[in-house]
């Protein structure tokens, strides 16, 4: 009965075949070089407005740990025309849901408001990217904000140090390897010039995209982008490239800290830029949805539903960065048999050998069918959109990446999944354990 | 000469003098001139934004079939349909008392297989077809919701209807989906933020259904058995007392049939508990849960009213000018802003079907806790005794005019809006009516519900206020 079923539904899903273009989009440039992309949805009369700078914590001076992310939250502390709380006021007044974050790669600001305001938006924004003028008061409140902002977002989280360490150990000494934020002492030992002079170097419309999802129609977009950013004046941008992890070994880190209530494991693998593996990224992905993507894959079926082994387990690939990329396998054991440490590992050996040897042409096709399923929903909220392209457009990606993005997949053989796998094996590895502190010792 | 001289060394430094002044006189004129320049004209660019007075119409229809009734918006700009519903009082609240985590494990055993799916073939066919099925339970409700592109409604309705009607318990699947509850209790232990909202509920609710674990106990979830969860499948999902939302690529007359597709053998009526609202009186009661970490968080909550009452939106505007409009709320830009005390603080109004509250939370290092809560306390009474100005007022309301139509960014999200809209019996029109009955707000409304709500300090619990903690190494 079931045969006949997945039978019925390969059909059936052949006819309905995703189309080419994932999103209407339409990109051009401005006076000044700067690249605009727009991203048509007409649902409702409302807009996300964005603004990428190609810069981030790697791009940070060591020991300017934070800067990045402290200038993020600086940049709406006032500029020479609009006063401190200015900015904050006006968003609010608009009805815009402002906000900004600062990753590894990239520094975005974003609105998501009634397209009527959009002027006014493009306008404050404009004026931040070359007139940022926040006075000491501003920075020594934002300093602290920050501060309180990994304690939240990081320290408070009692695997913080696992996950901090991890990092370190998988990436040795790139940039990559230290925390967005910046250390604690990092965060209060930053300098009002640091911060200042971090704008002055990397915030120009040469280094910078402007992404508009939503009601908008690319001739009226390229109008009004042309009015509040064609006229900003470009910068001698130079940026030393991140500095490449000299040289990474393999590593366990195992790990007992307070509060960890359960054993969790994590496999990570290092694997070069996208740039250099161009589509074998896809046969990673595939790899990953195979291997751990979702109650329907490979491992889950296995360890989880199978051996009874975990609770639950997944695969990533992370492919989206200027930097190198990464494969990760995660997984929570079952607490209700004692944690053997070896053991455990050899499972997840065998399983992802096992997983490999059952991976046939047919669930091959399965496995892509289920990543292109979820593609119909992708247009819906124009907001997701903008994340979505943005993110590609500032990590190397192009808009026609995104085009072509279900053809490459489909195009993914067994012999390229396997291959990936090989190469995978190969990689630089670090395998971690973290273990609820009563455990210290204990996980032999 | 000496004349001249005499008087033109007077001269000369009343020339000077008054040239003196005038250059500075001009000077300071200019500035103002030149100042004026330097302030972005937001105002003037939204008048003559080529981008204004775009008309945009939103129509809610009801459509009905059989007993069944739902509300639907159509948008075809997608070819995906989302279908939001709930169950009235099924969810955690209602479950036997020694039951506690049912209606979670029946959420989750629900999509665990169906009729002549197993979990493998269901989790499948919904991952190949792009349809999400899922059910979920609040304190009031037990909830779902239904994705599909619309082109495999066939496959959705079929899936669906397994789900709900035919649930097959497999023991595997049953024992995993309990084993996984049990776990996620044990690492909800590991997140200071998780804790507090569990002992927040049992310090706020004592005695109430309202303070219990939407997970359950260990001991209750191992307890659980399939006949529980089909008993209360069966005596607590009927037709009386669903609600359904639909939103996205549909007619109204495809929308009446699936209606009765997806909903129809359910049973027509079940036996609801009637309940009466809770009081909840709070004196500025604190209590202290003794934990080490980095930061303290803080929830905090005092009597709110309920949806329906003239207070609702007099006080909805005081609380959205005192913590809800972000950073530039009363409570962001003192503790925040000025002091960098927190990351950030909100307060939100929430309406369960017997309690309404005023609640907000934030965290702080434990050396800048007190400064924080002693703020927090002024404001509040401050607000209070003295209520909102005129201009905070009319600013808010811009604020809200202005966002309404965010809520149509998403189908599944203008499916949710169009539950809410009947489970708070907001009537049909509600999306014609909204603007208004936020710009009809007057100042004096809003100020005798800030006397009314912000008069008695709310109550509080906090985790991780340890300031005596070892130095991390």
């Amino acid at each position: 009965m079931k045969k006949i079923l997945l039978v019925i539904t390969i059909y059936l899903l052949a006819a309905g075949q995703v189309s080419a273009k994932l999103f209407k989009t339409t990109e051009f440039t401005l006076e000044n070089g700067m690249p605009v992309v727009v991203i048509e949805n007409h649902k409702a009369p409302i807009i996300k407005h964005m603004v990428w700078y190609t810069i981030g914590a790697v791009d940070e001076i060591r020991g300017k740990g934070g800067v990045a992310h402290l200038l993020e939250h600086l940049m709406f502390r006032g500029t020479q025309k609009v006063k401190d709380g200015e900015f904050n006021r006006q968003m609010t007044e608009l009805g815009a849901e402002s906000n900004a974050f600062t990753s590894y790669d990239v520094t975005a600001y974003h609105q998501f408001a009634d397209v009527s305001k959009l002027e006014a938006l493009m306008a404050l924004e404009a004026d931040r990217m070359r007139h940022l003028a926040f006075d000491q008061k501003a920075f020594d409140a934002e300093q602290k904000i920050v501060y309180q902002e990994r304690q939240q977002v990081v320290e408070n989280n009692p695997a913080a140090p696992f996950n901090e360490k991890l990092k370190l150990l998988l990436w040795a000494n790139s940039p990559y390897g230290q925390p967005v934020t910046g250390q604690n002492d990092e965060i209060m030992a930053l300098k009002y010039e640091d911060a200042r002079d971090f704008y002055q170097q990397y915030y120009a419309p040469n280094n910078a995209l402007l992404v508009l999802s939503g009601d908008i129609e690319p001739a009226t977009a390229q109008q009004l982008a042309e009015k509040y950013y064609g006229k900003l004046p470009i910068s001698n941008i130079q940026r030393a490239e991140p500095k490449e992890e000299t040289e990474v070994f393999d590593a366990t880190l195992e790990m007992a800290l307070p509060n960890i209530q359960a054993v969790k494991l994590v496999w990570q693998y290092l694997l070069p830029k996208h740039q250099t593996l161009g589509d074998e990224i896809y046969a990673y992905e595939v790899l990953a949805e195979y291997l751990g993507g979702g109650e329907t894959s490979a491992l889950y079926r296995d360890l989880v539903i199978g051996q009874k082994a975990a609770v639950t387990v997944s695969a990533d690939y992370h492919y989206v960065t200027r930097g190198n990329t990464v494969f990760s396998v995660s997984m929570l054991p079952d607490n209700r048999v004692p944690f053997e440490k070896i053991q455990m590992l050899q499972t997840m050996q065998s399983a992802l050998e096992q997983a490999m040897t059952n991976l046939s042409p047919k669930v091959l096709e399965q496995t892509k069918r289920k990543m292109l399923a979820d593609l119909v929903y992708i247009n819906d909220n124009p907001e997701e959109a903008a994340y979505l392209v943005g993110y590609m457009l500032t990590n190397g990606f192009s808009l026609e990446n995104l085009d072509t993005y279900a053809d490459k997949i489909s195009q993914v053989t067994l012999q390229d999944v396997q291959k990936a796998y090989q190469k995978l094996l190969s990689a630089p590895k670090v395998t971690g354990i973290l273990l609820p502190e009563n455990m210290k010792g204990n996980a032999q | 000469m000496r004349r001249r001289q005499r008087k033109g060394f007077g001269y000369y430094l009343r020339r000077l003098l008054f040239l003196a002044l005038f250059i500075s006189g001009a000077f300071y004129a200019g500035k103002i001139i030149y100042l004026k320049q330097q302030v972005l004209p937001v105002k003037k660019i939204l008048a003559d934004s080529v981008l204004k007075g775009r008309q945009f119409e939103a129509k809610v229809q009801q459509i009905e079939s059989g007993n069944l009734k739902a509300y639907l918006l159509e948008e075809h700009s997608n070819p995906i349909i989302s279908i939001r519903f709930l169950f009235q009082k099924a969810g955690v609240a209602h479950e036997p008392e020694d039951k506690g985590g049912l209606a979670t494990l029946l959420s989750e055993m629900l999509t665990a297989g169906g009729g002549r799916y197993d979990a493998e073939a269901f989790k499948e066919i919904c991952a190949e077809y792009g349809i999400k099925v899922s059910f979920s339970a609040d304190a009031d409700d037990f909830s779902g919701v239904l994705q599909f592109p619309s082109q495999y409604q066939d496959m959705a309705v079929k899936i669906f209807k397994s789900a709900l009607y035919e649930p097959r318990y497999d023991e595997s699947y049953f024992e995993l989906a309990k084993t996984q509850q049990m776990m996620a209790l044990k690492l909800q232990q590991e997140r200071p933020e998780q804790v507090l909202n569990e002992r927040f509920k049992q310090f706020i609710f004592a005695g109430h259904p309202y303070e219990r674990q939407a997970l359950g106990s260990q001991k209750s979830v191992f307890d659980l058995t399939v006949e529980d969860l089909e008993n209360y499948r069966q005596t607590k999902l009927a037709q009386s007392n669903l609600l359904i939302g639909i939103a996205g690529d549909l007619s109204a007359d495809k929308a009446a049939n699936l209606l009765q597709k997806l909903f129809g053998q359910l049973p027509k009526q079940t036996e609801i508990e009637i309940s009466s609202p809770l009081i909840i009186e709070t004196t500025g009661a604190e209590q202290n849960i003794d934990r080490q970490s980095a930061q303290a968080v803080v929830k905090f909550a005092a009597q709110g009213t309920f949806r329906d009452s003239i207070d609702f939106y007099p006080l909805y505007m005081a609380n959205f000018i005192f913590g809800e409009s972000g950073l530039t709320s009363r409570l962001n830009k003192t503790i925040r802003e000025d002091k960098g005390l927190t990351y950030g603080i909100y307060t939100y109004l929430t309406i369960s079907d017997e309690a309404a509250l005023i609640q907000g939370s934030f965290s702080a290092t434990p050396e800048n806790l007190p400064q924080a809560k002693e703020i927090l306390r002024q404001e509040w009474l401050k607000l209070g005794e003295s209520g909102v100005s005129a201009e905070e007022l009319a600013q808010a309301k811009k604020s809200l005019l202005a966002s309404y139509n965010l809520r149509f960014a998403e189908i599944d999200s203008i499916a949710s809006m169009l539950l809410a809209m009947q489970k708070y019996r907001l009537g049909i029109d509600f999306l014609d009516k909204r603007n208004d009955y936020i710009a009809e707000v007057s100042l004096q409304e809003v100020n005798a519900a800030a006397k009314k709500y912000f008069r008695t300090l709310p109550d509080m619990v906090y985790i991780g206020a340890r300031t005596n903690v070892e130095e991390k190494k």
